[in-house]
């Protein structure tokens, strides 16, 4: 089976291909791709006439939360696969704070087990202590030869140095990845959103920026102690950003991740108590939003996650202290990150590196790249097409998005799997 | 039974540790051990070199093996012993580890010999004694007569110890075996490998002789000639150091695929108790690589040596 993708502007951020031209997908892969394609070889085969749309690697997200296992009523892999796919992204990284917790063998390979169904790449993260109780060391090492990617303790952070320190320790000797949140628990307290006169004015409890400063700077010492590779998981202010350069530079292999919604909004945006845009970390100042962006265009942040986190609307519909953290956020993060292509300083090839090859590149992921016989996983999108964001039209469980009634600009048309079309849109 | 008394001989007045025993010292302890050792096979006991001789068995910390087998050498040689198991005893009442020391100083022994749980305490009770000392494990630091029953088990079975390959696996960090056996085998020529989780090994052990550290088992033991687990602490294995028992089998075990990497006539050691099924397969602990057993009985013939040479005097 081949199928001729024609008539399209070709954008490979990691080759830094921007060209009008398409791609030949055989057999699932990448057969040929680039200005010189304009029809099928042959006479056999489908054609697609993208009349004009960009053609990019499907995205590759590194922070999504499902409720499968044990939630299902907040979003199943199935739903989620298919809210990705429709955001174009073809492949993402589940979190293990599942209930169970992802932290034992047969978890991971049920995580990335094939099902039909589930047509995008699920990729499995193990977690770092077992239980997330931040107490004892999980099994990293026959994790890993399962296929988790990295290891974390998701949104539990490790509060212990010392536990934090052996387990970057021992996952530095299997070669493994650990991903974690800079955050200090018992300075972040019980604060609701980004603390500062807002939050004083409203009557929130704040969330200092000092706790992820802290817990960042603890974080790179004991990766530069360890030798373990880092993931700073959701950097929400430039500050954090100076101690990673500043890490970086004496050698420690730390890189960075941004939820796109915190390039997006600022605390502001909670306005009157407005529970979707209740996440952690939470939205900052508009100055802190500024220098995520100025880093992005400066190329300082290594890959943009969704932070996809469902939560349904009982967790949602209740004053904003009680209201639980996260955001939905598979079908949005191309429009946000688009967003400042549009009214921004990002170019396009730019905005798209972080959401393909930077995050693939990271953690070792095939895919995020056009390339020949890569497999073909791609996506169609209109980078200038407008919509209106509405809960109702998400494809995701539940539809807890920050984004909801906002206008945005750009849009995925099509996304390929495998060379296979998994996603169409009809509108 | 001819008397070692060369110049170079290991002398005393204690055996606190191996470090710092130069090659003739360690020679002239595994030389006389070895006559020991010898005698005990073709049926002989020992000289009563320590006959009316009073010998403190002062443990810390629990152990069966160990003073058991100071207790046989002790009375092998004619001497009187004494089993102190002190973790049930007047250190439980207040007592000072140094006023228990001066105490039992005051009986006149010939020699005590002690285990405790910090590293340095025996040789601060050596300090505040008249008689000889022997180190029976202290903390994370030494443990001198296994090192030296480890060395003299591999020199019986190979002839040598210069030239060869020796791999130490398992958790080396807290480990006064390891440093023992690493510090006496390097001084005799050998090369050591040292391999263990990332959590368990220190850094500084070029320092103690060591080749390499290797978090990889399988490149500590490629083409050894001696491959030696280590016994692991149960309560470090259920997350605090190591992620789970079956974790540390799957990456350290010492198993059939894993031994065929070292020489094919390695010698598969171990201090004990073992741990079977996380350290090391049941059917190479048994198998006829094995030297452990022969490791328990140098143990008596080397503790026979060292009490000798501490305070053996001629035979009656």
């Amino acid at each position: 089976m081949i199928t001729a993708i024609i008539n399209a502007r070709v954008l490979d951020p990691a080759s830094n291909t921007d060209v009008m031209g398409g791609a030949i997908i055989e057999d699932g892969k990448v057969a040929a791709w680039g200005a010189g394609i304009q029809s099928a070889p042959g006479s056999s085969g489908q054609v697609i006439d993208a009349g004009g749309l960009c053609l990019a690697p499907g995205l590759i997200d590194l922070r999504v939360k499902t409720g499968e296992p044990g939630e299902e009523h907040r979003e199943t892999l199935e739903t989620a696969s298919r809210a990705a796919l429709s955001g174009g992204v073809t492949q993402f990284v589940v979190m293990p704070d599942t209930r169970p917790v992802i932290d034992d063998v047969a978890l991971v390979q049920f995580m990335t087990r094939n099902t039909p169904g589930i047509e995008a790449r699920i990729q499995a993260a193990g977690a770092l202590t077992t239980g997330l109780e931040g107490q004892s060391m999980a099994e990293i090492g026959l994790m890993k030869e399962a296929g988790a990617v990295f290891f974390t303790n998701g949104d539990h952070p490790i509060e212990d140095p010392a536990i934090q320190r052996r387990a970057m320790a021992y996952a530095e000797s299997h070669g493994a990845i650990i991903a974690s949140r800079p955050d200090s628990a018992s300075l972040r307290g019980s604060g609701v959103m980004n603390a500062g006169p807002f939050a004083a004015r409203i009557g929130l409890k704040g969330m200092a920026r000092e706790a992820e400063w802290i817990g960042a700077a603890r974080d790179l010492m004991l990766a530069e102690a360890t030798g373990c590779r880092l993931l700073m998981d959701q950097v929400s202010t430039p500050r954090t950003l100076g101690f990673l350069s500043e890490a970086k530079a004496r050698g420690v292999q730390v890189a960075s991740t941004v939820a796109a919604h915190h390039l997006f909004f600022n605390e502001l945006d909670i306005g009157d108590y407005l529970t979707y845009c209740k996440v952690n970390p939470p939205f900052r100042s508009e100055d802190d939003r500024q220098g995520l962006i100025k880093a992005l265009a400066a190329g300082d942040i290594d890959a943009v996650v969704s932070a996809h986190d469902p939560q349904p609307p009982e967790q949602k519909r209740l004053p904003f202290a009680e209201a639980s953290f996260g955001a939905a956020g598979l079908e949005t993060t191309l429009a946000a990150v688009l967003s400042l292509v549009h009214d921004g300083p990002l170019d396009l090839l730019t905005a798209l590196r972080v959401l393909t090859c930077g995050p693939a590149d990271l953690i070792g992921l095939q895919g995020g790249r056009i390339a020949t016989d890569a497999p073909a996983d791609l996506i169609l999108f209109d980078p200038d097409r407008p919509w209106k964001c509405l809960r109702e039209d998400l494809n995701t469980r539940s539809t807890n998005s920050p984004f909801d009634g906002r206008l945005l600009q750009g849009r995925v048309m099509r996304t390929f799997v495998g060379g296979r079309t998994v996603f169409e849109r009809q509108d | 039974m001819a008397r070692i008394d060369a110049e170079y001989a290991f002398k005393g007045p204690h055996l606190l540790g191996l470090m710092g025993l130069d090659p003739l010292q360690l020679t002239s302890i595994l030389d006389r051990a070895d006559q020991y050792a010898e005698r005990a096979r073709s049926g002989l006991r020992g000289d009563a070199v320590l006959k009316n001789k009073t010998v403190i068995n002062l443990f810390f910390e629990n152990s069966t093996r160990t003073m058991s087998s100071f207790e046989i050498a002790a009375k092998r040689l004619g001497a009187d012993v004494v089993n102190m198991p002190v973790a049930a005893s007047s250190v439980k009442k207040g007592e000072t580890l140094i006023d228990t020391a001066m105490t039992l100083n005051a009986m006149k022994p010939d020699v005590i010999v002690i285990r405790h749980s910090a590293s340095g305490g025996v040789k601060l009770l050596s300090r505040k004694v008249d008689c000889a000392v022997i180190n029976a494990g202290d903390g994370m630091h030494e443990h001198p007569t296994q090192g030296l029953l480890d060395t003299l088990t591999i020199r019986r079975e190979r002839g040598k110890i210069e030239g060869l390959k020796v791999a130490i696996c398992g958790d080396i960090m807290h480990s006064r075996v390891a440093r023992s056996t690493t510090y006496a085998l390097h001084q005799l020529g050998a090369r050591i490998r040292l391999a263990g989780p990332r959590t368990l090994t220190p850094s500084d052990a070029s320092d103690w002789g060591a080749e390499g550290v290797f978090t990889d088992v399988a490149e500590a033991l490629e083409g050894a000639d001696v491959v030696m687990m280590l016994r692991l602490q149960l309560e470090r294995m259920d997350g605090a150091f190591l992620p789970s028992r079956r974790e540390y089998f799957r990456f350290f075990g010492l198993t059939k695929a894993r031994l065929a990497l070292a020489a094919p006539d390695a010698l598969v050691m171990h201090p004990g108790p073992m741990n079977r099924g996380i350290e090391i397969e049941s059917a190479i602990a048994d198998g006829p690589r094995s030297v452990i057993t022969e490791q328990v009985e140098m143990g008596v013939a080397v503790r026979m040596a060292v009490l000798d040479m501490l305070a053996g005097g001629t035979p009656p």
